[in-house]
C-alpha cells in the first residue's frame, strides 16, 4: 500500500513535468493527433471504397470493419497517451548508458521508463477514436448493452496491456545484443498489417504468426467479436491466456536483460 | 552532368554498406502483398470481379504498385534539407560545386538504380511464393508510356520532398505536416487500395492530382487497365513536374536569404 501510493506521487509529478515540457512547442503538442488521426482516417476511406465494391469481407460488413479500425485506433490512442514516448526511448537509454540513471533512483525503472513521457496531446485521439467506434456500432445498427460494454472495455484493456507487453520485448532487445533496428522494422511490419487486416481474414501459417507469435492479429479482433456476439468460450480464454503468457514473458526478458546490462562502457 | 553521375555512382556503392538492409528492404514489401493476398483472397471467395479486377489481377496490382514505391525513397530528402537547416549544416550542400536539387536528384537516382533490381528480384519471389497468375500488359507502347510515367512521377516526388523541405527557410516544426503527408500519400497514390475503387467523381478529380501518376496509373498500365490513358497521363505529370520547379524555383529565390548558416 505504502509503495502504491508513492507510485503515484511519482505518477502525478512526471506528468506535472511533461505537461509543463509539451507545452513550450505547442504545435508539437498535438502532432500525435494530426499524424495518428490521419492514418486511421485514411484507413476508413479505402474500406469505404472496398465495400462500395464488395458486399461483405468474410463475415463483417462495413460496420463491424468501422469498428475494427476504431478500436485499433483507440489501442494505439491509450498507447501514445500513456506509454509510447517513454517506451520508445528504453534502446537509446540503454545504448548510451543513461539507464543507469533510472536503476539508481529508489523506484521500479520500467514504471519511470513506461510514465515519464505521458502524451496529453494525444487525448483527441482517444475521442476521435470512440467517434469511429460509435459510427460503426450505429452502421451496424446495434445497441449494446451496459454488459456488452463492459465486456468491450474489459478486452480493449486487456488487449492494452498485450500491445505494451510486445512494445517492451522489443524494445529490451538492446539489452542482450547491440542493434535492433531489425526488431522496430518487424514490429512496424506486423503493426501496419494488422491495423489494416482483422484476425477474421488469418489463416493457417499467417494464424500461428499473428495469433501467437506476435498477436497484433488478435489485438483489436477479439474487443470487436465481444461486441458483435462473435467471440466464443475458447477464444475468450485463449485471449486472456496470451496476455498472461506475454506478461510473464516481458518481464523474464526485462528482469534478465537489466542483468545483462553493464551500462554505456560495456 | 559528369559529376552528377559521379555523386549517383557514389551512393550506389554507399548502399551496400548496409548489405543487411537490402535483403529486409526486399523482406518487407511483402506486407503489401500479404495484406492484398489475405484481403482480396477472402472478398474473392464469394464473388469473381470486384470493379474491374479479378483475384489475380487485383494480387499482380498490388504486386506492382508495391515494387513501384519501393523505388519511391524520396521521403527521407525533406527531413534531411529540413534539419540540416535548422542546426544550421545545410551549408554542407551550398558550398559544393554542384546544384543542390540537382544533387539530390542524382542521389535519388543511384539510390534507385541500386535497389530496382533487388525490388525486382522480390517481386518475382512473391509471384512464385503466392503462385499468382501474373498479369502483365504485352502492349510495347503502353509499357513505354508507363515507363516514363514512372520516371517522371519519381523526379515529381523527388522534387516535391525537395520543397518541403527548403520550406524550412520559412517555416518552423513542419515534421507533422511531412508525416501527415506520408499517410495521405498512401491512399492518394493508390498504395492501399486502387483508385478505381473510389466513386467515378473521386477518380476523375484524383486524376487531375500528380499522386495518381506515381505508383497508381504506372501499375494500373502494366496490369492492362486505364490504357486510354497513357498519353494524356505523360502530359499531365509533366506538367505537374514543370508547375512545381516554377514554385520551387520562386520559393528558393525569396527565402534563401533567411538561412544564415548557424542554425534558425
Amino acid at each position: 500500500m505504502e509503495n502504491l501510493k508513492k507510485n503515484i506521487r511519482v505518477l502525478k509529478e512526471m506528468a506535472y513535468l511533461r505537461f509543463n515540457k509539451l507545452t513550450v512547442s505547442r504545435l508539437d503538442f498535438f502532432a500525435p493527433f494530426f499524424i495518428d488521426g490521419s492514418l486511421f482516417l485514411v484507413q476508413i476511406l479505402a474500406f469505404k471504397a472496398i465495400y462500395s465494391n464488395t458486399g461483405r469481407i468474410g463475415s463483417w460488413g462495413q460496420g463491424e470493419m468501422v469498428i475494427y479500425i476504431g478500436t485499433f485506433s483507440m489501442l494505439n490512442a491509450i498507447n501514445m497517451v500513456i506509454y509510447f514516448f517513454g517506451i520508445n526511448e528504453i534502446p537509446q537509454k540503454i545504448r548510451n548508458g543513461e539507464l543507469d540513471l533510472y536503476l539508481s533512483k529508489p523506484i521500479s525503472p520500467l514504471f519511470r521508463l513506461t510514465f515519464e513521457n505521458i502524451s496529453p496531446g494525444s487525448l483527441p485521439l482517444v475521442v476521435l477514436s470512440a467517434c469511429i467506434i460509435l459510427y460503426g456500432i450505429n452502421i451496424l445498427d446495434i445497441r449494446p448493452g451496459i454488459i456488452q460494454a463492459g465486456v468491450y472495455v474489459f478486452w480493449i484493456l486487456v488487449m492494452e496491456v498485450l500491445y505494451y507487453d510486445i512494445a517492451v520485448i522489443v524494445r529490451s532487445v538492446p539489452l542482450y545484443i547491440v542493434s535492433m533496428a531489425r526488431m522496430e522494422q518487424i514490429e512496424e511490419a506486423g503493426l501496419d498489417l494488422c491495423m489494416k487486416l482483422p484476425g477474421i481474414a488469418l489463416y493457417g501459417i499467417y494464424k500461428v504468426l499473428f495469433y501467437l507469435i506476435m498477436p497484433y492479429g488478435i489485438m483489436a479482433t477479439f474487443p470487436v467479436q465481444s461486441i458483435i456476439n462473435e467471440m466464443d468460450l475458447w477464444t475468450g480464454i485463449y485471449g486472456v491466456f496470451i496476455v498472461i503468457a506475454f506478461s510473464i514473458i516481458t518481464r523474464i526478458i526485462w528482469k534478465l536483460g537489466l542483468r545483462h546490462y553493464n551500462s554505456a562502457s560495456s | 552532368m559528369h559529376k552528377y553521375w559521379e555523386i549517383s555512382k557514389t551512393y550506389m556503392k554507399t548502399q551496400l554498406v548496409y548489405r543487411l538492409d537490402i535483403i529486409f528492404n526486399m523482406l518487407f514489401t511483402v506486407t503489401k502483398i500479404l495484406f492484398a493476398y489475405l484481403l482480396w483472397g477472402m472478398v474473392f471467395k464469394n464473388k469473381d470481379m470486384a470493379g474491374m479486377f479479378t483475384f489475380h489481377s487485383m494480387v499482380s496490382y498490388y504486386i506492382i504498385s508495391s515494387f513501384l514505391s519501393q523505388l519511391e525513397m524520396s521521403s527521407g530528402i525533406s527531413n534531411e534539407i529540413y534539419w540540416r537547416i535548422r542546426n544550421g549544416t545545410f551549408s554542407k550542400y551550398m558550398v559544393i560545386p554542384a546544384g543542390i536539387e540537382k544533387y539530390f536528384l542524382a542521389m535519388e537516382f543511384g539510390v534507385v538504380l541500386f535497389y530496382i533490381l533487388f525490388d525486382f528480384i522480390a517481386a518475382l519471389i512473391w509471384v512464385f511464393i503466392f503462385q499468382i497468375d501474373f498479369i502483365f500488359t504485352n502492349n510495347l507502347v503502353v509499357i513505354a508510356c508507363a515507363v516514363v510515367i514512372t520516371l517522371l512521377g519519381l523526379l515529381f516526388m523527388v522534387q516535391l520532398n525537395y520543397l518541403l523541405g527548403i520550406m524550412g527557410l520559412k517555416y518552423q516544426g513542419i515534421q507533422t505536416f511531412l508525416m501527415v503527408k506520408d499517410n495521405l500519400v498512401m491512399l492518394v497514390t493508390g498504395g492501399i487500395v486502387p483508385l478505381a475503387l473510389f466513386p467515378d467523381a473521386v477518380v476523375d478529380i484524383l486524376s487531375l492530382m500528380p499522386f495518381y501518376y506515381i505508383t497508381y496509373l504506372p501499375a494500373m498500365l502494366f496490369t492492362g487497365f486505364c490504357q486510354d490513358e497513357a498519353v494524356s497521363g505523360i502530359f499531365i505529370i509533366l506538367c505537374w513536374c514543370i508547375v512545381l520547379q516554377v514554385v520551387i524555383n520562386i520559393f528558393w529565390k525569396k527565402n534563401v536569404k533567411n538561412y544564415e548558416g548557424v542554425g534558425i
